[in-house]
């Protein structure tokens, strides 16, 4: 039995082709008259799984919805959406494998913001609109003309709102110290921006400015820190699990500052959910809300209530949603399926979506939209600007409750 | 040894690098140069991990480096395309470098203990690079496209990702069949004994570390370049360095086919799966793929054929 | 620099040190005693945690009465599991790789069966006394970093006279230090390492209840805490139960002292630096020999 291992070889050889093969089908056959495919990936296992599949969910809910209407352009719509396991290269290759392969009419928009920032350009090249939230500031200026950000998730201005309404509060009731504690990556970084904007012109001294990278598995020295040097303002610039380990801190050593301010760890529905009373009065910002009145988002509110039970639509379902109606609205206004004419149409155009309606610039972003957040009661409530406010904000922060 | 061995290596490797001819769709090359990319991580893992069975838990952390000396270079010196793709060699060799300087003291430490040494290096060079601005930071780098149709662009990257593996193999096969490699073996199967037979253990194994981080540094600046904006993240996560070992052992550790096998079938499983099942579905497949390879062939894939092939 | 701030951060440390110490223990026992390097021990944490989770949510029960009724029913499955996936891998010529490559699947399986189970979403583990503290002067002592601590070392306590104390732990470390003489005297090898994986399985449900308590987890956390396992066993010596807990201390000492001291951006990279540094000049981990 001499000739059994060319014999293998030769087996292999032959398995890798079959393989190759079954790869090279597209996944759907379709041709002209048949739906639009809207195709890219997610991250729909590993650790970005639960935003993922909230975006999910909000394209899946705008599919349907569009599709009982008769679809777009008068042809059904359905998705191809690829799982790239939190992985940026496999966004990458998902994305080439949607244009390339399946020859989707569309292409959709990805998270986190490092995959967002690698499938940039491979939409640009491909000259293929990309709607997403993009990678904050740093993506957005790199020169790509098909990618759009509706609304884009931009830590630079997370926190406009937020200031916006402090700026509001008499000068000898601010807080005069501030504690920033950053996460170490592209959200917490781009939130830095308007924190050291606003503090310089509202006299609130940074006491404390530091980073920390991720896993951050105790926050008691964060804590400790500020507490002792006294700050009366907590910037949290972070995730949800840095997030929940700092505010279990700050209640355990008893810290209370007039007000705790949070990345983008307070907007994931687990927040309210998990934290209870204890995630109570963090000011944060949103450029989404299921409580502002454009048209939309009553009938969104409807929908997670009945089938998540939650009060208000998850930002990130919000974000599918929004994103996806971006595009249909491009879509209808080119009038075919012409991704440089669906440009075009875009930076020409206004788009109203349940952020409200926004037109581009140059770099594809809309003009800043920024709402602030308070979590009253369990409850995500609007405190700024004025006119969408909910609730007036409660501030100082009451003290922890035993 | 089948004659016709080489013969058909020869062939297989003329077809891959005609395969851009006949006009394949760009996810297929990009599909084949992550394909490509994977062989040529477990394969040079293989040379102090299967060969040396010192267990590297950090190899990501080479390819990582590679991958930002090659962005890094690109962007201070404003390198063309082309030449960004040539910077990927002396990223090599910086990685390469590393491994010497890193090497020496881990050598020393067997069996898990080194195993988790490496894996701590992993971390330290992943957070050097996050913390400190100059050497990529928190934010990442973006570099310059080519100027080229993407068909071609991915073409020449796919190509040069097989010239690699190409060089990585070749060197893969010289080493198993030469007196280095049987060196290598002799450490892994008694490193006390190799030591009295006059085998100079220490030369050996820092000569396959640094050899196995070159490539990989090489690959991670190829790699860098085809993403075009690389993060931290996206380098050197500890599932990268995980997954190099595990395509190794899957297919064989300590042969030349083993890596080769394990790295072609997971790669292709993986992407097979995400595309006809349901994510989680597709997850708990693949894990499955693990447990029933394992238990039918708990000495790797090759060792199985080979016992049956007698 | 300031005694409060680098007593508190001292403190905390040592306990979520000790937190890891008792995650990590079933891990350095399978792989001392049975050469199965269990990849998958932080998902079964992370079962435990979760269960932990929805028992608390919809029953109301304590996650310290948890972890104790964790203990036998992971302790069964894990039965259970050995005779199914770790028995037919023994004949392996290298069972620390076949095990690697089989649990790393088995991994797999258990995460996405969770993620399925209970979503991807974040949960935390809230009993009343969550975000409470002991306050004695200046110094505030976290309950939930107490309750881990207490329940690590009970954990390990117990754990570590089982193994001195009675026949079926003699049995285990004959097993361990001389297979082939525990054989002649008639220890049945394969009983005695289904006894000591589940027994492993079941300290690693109760460590991850603990570590849920301190921090948030979804169904990728056990990659995270893998890392976490890796350290303590390694630092501790491989098989070493009392080493184990002095790495857990180790640990939590120097990220202690380094939150005081570093700015926090430094402390991840500092602490995993000092830990290579550690290796390097005490590659066997603290003890010089090993041994329980």
């Amino acid at each position: 039995m001499k000739v059994k291992r060319g014999n293998f070889f030769s087996l292999l050889v032959i398995a890798a082709i079959i393989c190759s093969f079954t790869l090279m089908t597209p996944a759907v056959g379709f041709s002209a008259g048949k739906p639009i495919v809207i195709g890219g990936s997610l991250p729909l296992t590993g650790a970005y799984a639960e935003t993922g599949q909230w975006i999910e969910k909000g394209m899946r809910f705008w599919a349907d919805e569009i599709n009982s209407k008769g679809g777009m352009l008068g042809r059904t719509v359905e998705f191809k959406i690829y799982d790239d396991q939190s992985d940026v290269g496999k966004a990458v290759t998902f994305a080439e494998k949607a244009i390339t392969v399946d020859k989707v009419d569309l292409l959709f928009g990805g998270y986190p913001g490092t995959a967002a920032r690698a499938v940039m350009p491979v939409a640009e090249k491909h000259k293929f609109v990309y709607v997403s939230m993009g990678g904050h500031m740093k993506s957005f200026e790199q020169g790509y003309t098909y990618s759009f950000g509706a609304p884009p998730l931009m830590g630079e201005w997370w926190y406009e709102g937020f200031f916006h309404w402090l700026a509001t509060v008499p000068a000898d009731k601010r807080p005069k110290r501030a504690a920033v504690y950053t996460i170490n990556n592209p959200v917490g970084l781009s939130l830095m921006d308007s924190i050291n904007r606003w503090t310089k012109k509202l006299n609130i001294e940074i006491v404390i400015n530091e980073k920390y990278n991720a896993p951050l598995t105790d926050a008691t020295a964060l804590i400790v820190k500020a507490k002792q040097s006294r700050c009366d303002i907590l910037f949290a610039n972070g995730f949800f699990p840095d997030g929940v380990t700092t505010m279990k801190a700050a209640k355990a050593l008893g810290y209370n500052p007039k007000a705790i301010v949070q990345g983008i760890g307070s907007v994931v529905p687990a927040w309210v959910k998990e934290l209870g009373k204890d995630g109570d009065y963090v000011f944060s910002g949103t450029c989404l809300s299921g409580q502002l009145s454009y048209p939309g988002n009553d009938k969104l509110n409807a929908y997670v209530k009945k089938t998540y039970n939650l009060n208000e639509y998850p930002l990130y379902f919000g974000f599918g949603y929004s994103w996806m109606q971006t595009l249909e609205q491009a879509v209808a206004g080119a009038k075919v399926l012409d991704q440089t004419k669906i440009r075009d149409w875009l930076k020409a155009n206004k788009v109203n979506t349940i952020a409200g309606p926004m037109t581009f610039d140059k770099r594809g972003l809309p003009e800043p939209i920024n709402f602030g957040t308070q979590i009253i009661n369990g409850k995500v409530e609007l405190i700024s600007p004025k006119n969408v406010q909910t609730k007036e904000p409660v501030y100082p922060k009451p003290a922890w409750e035993k | 040894m089948n004659k016709y061995y080489p013969a058909a290596l020869a062939i297989l490797i003329i077809l891959l690098a005609a395969f851009p001819a006949i006009g394949p769709e760009v996810y297929y090359l990009s599909f084949m140069f992550s394909v490509f990319m994977y062989v040529i991580l477990a394969s040079s893992w293989n040379f102090i991990g299967g060969y040396a069975g010192y267990l590297s838990f950090g190899h990501a952390a080479f390819f990582g480096i590679g991958a930002f000396a090659t962005a890094k270079m690109a962007t201070v010196f404003q390198l063309p395309p082309l030449l960004t793709m040539l910077a990927s060699i002396p990223a090599g060799g910086i990685a390469a470098l590393i491994a010497l300087i890193v090497g020496y003291p881990c050598l020393k430490i067997r069996g898990p203990y080194f195993s988790v040494v490496t894996l701590c290096f992993a971390f330290v060079v992943d957070l050097a690079v996050k913390n400190i601005e100059y050497l990529g930071g928190a934010e990442g780098l973006w570099m310059k496209f080519m100027d080229l149709p993407e068909k071609t662009a991915r073409t020449i990257m796919y190509e040069a990702m097989l010239l690699l593996m190409v060089i990585t193999l070749a060197a893969s096969w010289f080493l198993g069949r030469s007196r280095f490699g049987t060196g290598l073996t002799a450490i892994r199967s008694d490193e006390e004994v190799a030591e009295t037979m006059a085998v100079p253990t220490a030369m050996l194994k820092i000569k396959a570390f640094v050899l196995s981080a070159f490539f990989p540094g090489v690959a991670g600046g190829l790699f860098a370049y085809y993403l075009g904006y690389i993060h931290a993240d996206a380098v050197f996560s500890i599932n990268i360095s995980i997954l190099i070992v595990l395509m190794a052992m899957f297919g064989g550790g300590g042969t030349w086919l083993g890596p080769i096998i394990g790295a072609v079938i997971l790669t292709v499983v993986n992407e097979g799966l995400s595309t006809f099942a349901q994510a989680e579905i597709a997850r708990i497949i693949y894990g499955g793929l693990f447990i029933v390879v394992t238990i039918f062939m708990p000495n790797g894939i090759i060792d199985f054929f080979r016992k049956r092939g007698g | 620099m300031d005694a409060v701030l680098i007593f508190q951060s001292l403190i905390s440390g040592i306990m979520m040190g000790m937190v890891y110490a008792l995650l990590g223990v079933g891990f350095s026992l399978t792989w001392g005693v049975m050469h199965v390097i269990h990849i998958s021990h932080g998902a079964f944490g992370l079962l435990g945690a979760y269960a932990a989770y929805s028992l608390l949510q919809y029953f109301g029960v304590d996650p310290i009465a948890s972890a104790a009724m964790s203990v036998p029913l992971l302790f069964l499955m894990a039965c259970g599991l050995y005779q199914l996936l770790i028995r037919p891998i023994t004949r392996a010529k290298n069972i620390i790789m076949a095990s690697m490559i089989l649990t790393f699947g088995l991994a797999i399986i258990l995460e996405n069966i969770m993620a399925l189970i209970w979503k991807a979403d974040p949960r935390v583990l809230t009993p009343a006394y969550s975000s409470g503290a002991l306050i004695v002067g200046p110094f505030y002592f976290q309950y939930p970093h107490l309750v881990g601590f207490g329940l690590s070392l009970v954990g390990i306590t117990a754990l570590y006279l089982f193994l001195k104390k009675t026949y079926t732990g003699m049995a285990v470390r004959a097993a361990w230090q001389q297979p082939e003489a525990a054989r002649l005297y008639g220890v049945n090898l394969f009983q005695i390492s289904m006894i000591t994986f589940a027994l492993a399985v079941s300290t690693a449900g109760a460590g991850g209840i603990c570590l849920a308590l301190l921090n948030s987890f979804e169904p990728h956390s056990h990659n995270l805490w893998l890392i976490y396992l890796f350290l303590v066993v390694i630092v501790g010596g491989v098989g070493n139960v009392i080493g184990t807990a002095l790495a857990g201390l180790i640990i939590g000492v120097i990220t202690g002292l380094s939150m005081a001291f570093l700015p926090f951006q430094w402390v991840n990279l500092v602490t995993f630096g000092l830990l290579m540094v550690f290796l390097i000049f005490r590659p066997h981990g603290i003890f010089k020999q090993e041994g329980l």
